[in-house]
């Protein structure tokens, strides 16, 4: 596996023919640095200059002045396929060829690579697997036969398919609905917990922004960096009115976002398997005061809500009578999310689930509003340097 | 009505005229397809260059056909020249409209996923840009066969050397011999169709994508132009 690299962009301008600074996708004199294995957010509202940025380090566009390294080296002295064949991108609409298969798609580079059938395939189906796409039953669709978030996770795996140093991700989740989205945040942070690339990601999306980033360069019309620092840095201190704006006046509530939901612990909830006994079942469900209990599989994953009282009186728990089992919480789900996703829900608690998607119990809007208090009182506390 | 011991006498010519008719038709289509390809790739990424070409094919193909033929007889005189020449003109327009709207079609960001995994040019446009094309594409080989192979029996005019099943046409009419005239039209209609639907399993063949796309997808049915 091909160790992470820095990205650095020094002093790098682009300008378009004809025009000064300050017209839509041009750059002014950006310079930072993405740490090698970090995401790096580029943040601001469209004509920001934010996706000319990115799409300069595989010199889809060519700067005006300055340089961008990865590594040490400056991209402008690599070979042009040789640079792009060694970088993933991923971008909104995805662009998956529609004439290949799903498997010929993510095998794009290494084909290119020359490497022989046989490791392509291997390939393809590995990173299928860990983009959580079954590759038997994936690998020989094509892509008009999936949904938008088969074809985004199918992006990513073409993206990684020969375990770039760098990738490049352009509004990846901006066309998907918005609990797909949320899952696809969590699973690429997952995927980032075991793969550390260096990845620079494009938004125009601040919550986004704080939860994907290590670090946050929020710019401004006319290309200029405005602020560039932590998410948590960005929310407690912007740098200046145009940050603060954007930010949104509720940086308060989006500071939720920086917390998340592992870091809550869960109370405990009854489950009830399906097809077990019903007349056991419903003497578990009144020995707690909470009004629900959680049907679940075999592997004890949740399938629905169901009532104390719906619960039949003899015979098994059959399903489909109840409530969907929704929210559903990962671990990397952030409270702000949690939050939005209880207040719009039939039953007011949150099941978290572990990375099998098994239950591990649940959170309630009383418990985050404890969490909320307690890292208020926490943050007035002067901060350490760091 | 119909003349059936004539059928029965002329058997060995009806064939022989088929394959005639067939064949100065996939000449024509073929050369015209090699032209038209070579044509489009090269405006391609040249506007003022496509739309010269564009036009002048599209001129082309309002010069009536007869007139075409006999024009052409002073400068190649009555030779499988002079046959295929207009046959392959008229194709030019065909295939290079339906060529440059299949390349045309080919969705943008499909475009940058290709340039950005570190396709070249050549490679992005051989094995992207053209196997993409290819339902359009095949679309205008569709076009072009069954007009040309309409076209074929015209070139009768030229002599009997000539015209493939429209031979039988202009001897028919000369003779007023009805039943002549019907072998002659009858098969050729056959030849256009039976291509026509050679070349629709040609490309479920060679486009199983397509068949997956839903309706309304970003590259329509082929033919639809």
């Amino acid at each position: 596996m091909s160790s992470a690299e820095r990205v650095a962009f020094e002093h790098v301008t682009k300008r378009y023919p004809g025009t000064g600074a300050g017209n839509p996708g041009a750059v002014e004199d950006l310079s930072l640095e993405v740490p090698a294995g970090k995401i790096c957010v580029l943040v601001g509202p469209s004509g920001c200059g934010k996706t000319t940025s990115l799409k300069m380090v595989n010199r889809l566009i060519e700067p005006t002045s300055g340089r961008i390294l990865i590594g040490d080296t400056d991209v402008a002295r690599r070979d042009l396929i040789e640079l792009r064949r060694s970088i993933g991108y991923v971008i909104q609409q995805v662009g998956l060829f529609p004439h290949q298969t799903v498997g010929e798609n993510v095998a794009t580079v290494p084909r290119l690579l020359g490497w022989d059938g046989a490791r392509q395939h291997a390939r393809a189906a590995e990173l299928l697997e860990l983009v959580g796409l079954d590759p038997g039953r994936y690998a020989s669709r094509y892509p008009s036969g999936l949904s938008g978030g088969e074809r985004q996770r199918v992006g990513v795996a073409r993206a990684l398919a020969a375990d770039p140093p760098v990738l490049l991700m352009d509004e990846p989740f901006g066309a998907v609905d918005p609990i797909v989205r949320e899952r696809l945040q969590n699973e690429l942070l997952k995927l980032q917990e075991r793969l550390a690339k260096s990845i620079l990601f494009v938004t125009h999306d601040i919550d986004e922004a704080i939860k994907m980033g290590d670090l946050v360069a929020v710019m401004q019309l006319g290309g200029h960096l405005a602020q560039f620092g932590t998410p948590d840095e960005i929310l407690a201190r912007p740098a200046n009115d145009f940050v603060a704006r954007f930010v949104g006046a509720d940086r308060g509530l989006k500071r939720l976002a920086l917390v998340r939901v592992s870091s809550v612990d869960p109370q405990p909830v009854t489950t009830i398997m399906l097809g077990s006994d019903a007349a056991e079942a419903r003497r578990r469900a009144a020995e707690d005061d909470f009004p629900y209990v959680l049907v679940v599989d075999e592997r004890n994953r949740p399938l629905e809500w169901c009532r104390d009282d719906a619960i039949p009186t003899t015979g098994t728990v059959a399903g489909a009578e109840g409530l969907p089992a929704a929210p559903i919480l990962d671990r990397l789900t952030t409270l702000k999310d949690a939050l939005s996703m209880l207040l719009a829900s039939d039953v007011q608690a949150g099941i978290v689930v572990d990375d099998t998607g098994a239950v591990r119990g649940l959170i309630t809007t009383d418990m985050i509003s404890e969490r909320i208090r307690a890292s208020a009182e926490r943050s007035a506390v002067p901060s350490s340097p760091p | 009505m119909i003349d059936w011991a004539w059928v029965g006498d002329h058997l060995d010519d009806l064939a022989w005229r088929t394959l005639q008719h067939f064949l100065f038709a996939a000449i024509a289509v073929a050369v015209g397809f090699v032209l038209s390809l070579g044509f489009s790739i090269w405006s391609l990424r040249r506007p003022r260059l496509r739309a010269a070409l564009v036009t002048a094919s599209g001129v082309l193909y309002t010069i009536p056909s007869l007139a075409l033929f006999a024009a052409l007889i002073p400068v190649t005189g009555l030779s499988i020249v002079t046959a295929e020449v207009p046959l392959i003109l008229y194709t030019l327009l065909i295939f290079m409209r339906n060529i440059l709207a299949g390349l045309d079609a080919v969705a943008p960001d499909v475009l940058e996923a290709a340039d950005a995994m570190g396709y070249s040019g050549r490679a992005r446009l051989l094995r992207v840009e053209l196997p993409l094309a290819l339902p359009l594409v095949i679309g205008g080989v569709r076009l072009a066969s069954v007009s040309t192979i309409g076209l074929v029996t015209v070139s009768g005019i030229l002599g009997d050397r000539f015209g493939g099943l429209g031979f039988f046409i202009f001897e028919g009419y000369r003779h007023s011999f009805p039943t002549e005239i019907l072998f002659g039209a009858l098969p050729s209609i056959a030849l256009a169709i039976l291509v026509d639907l050679a070349l629709v399993a040609l490309q479920r063949r060679l486009t199983p994508w397509a068949a997956a796309q839903p309706a309304g997808g970003r590259i329509g049915p082929a033919g639809a132009s």
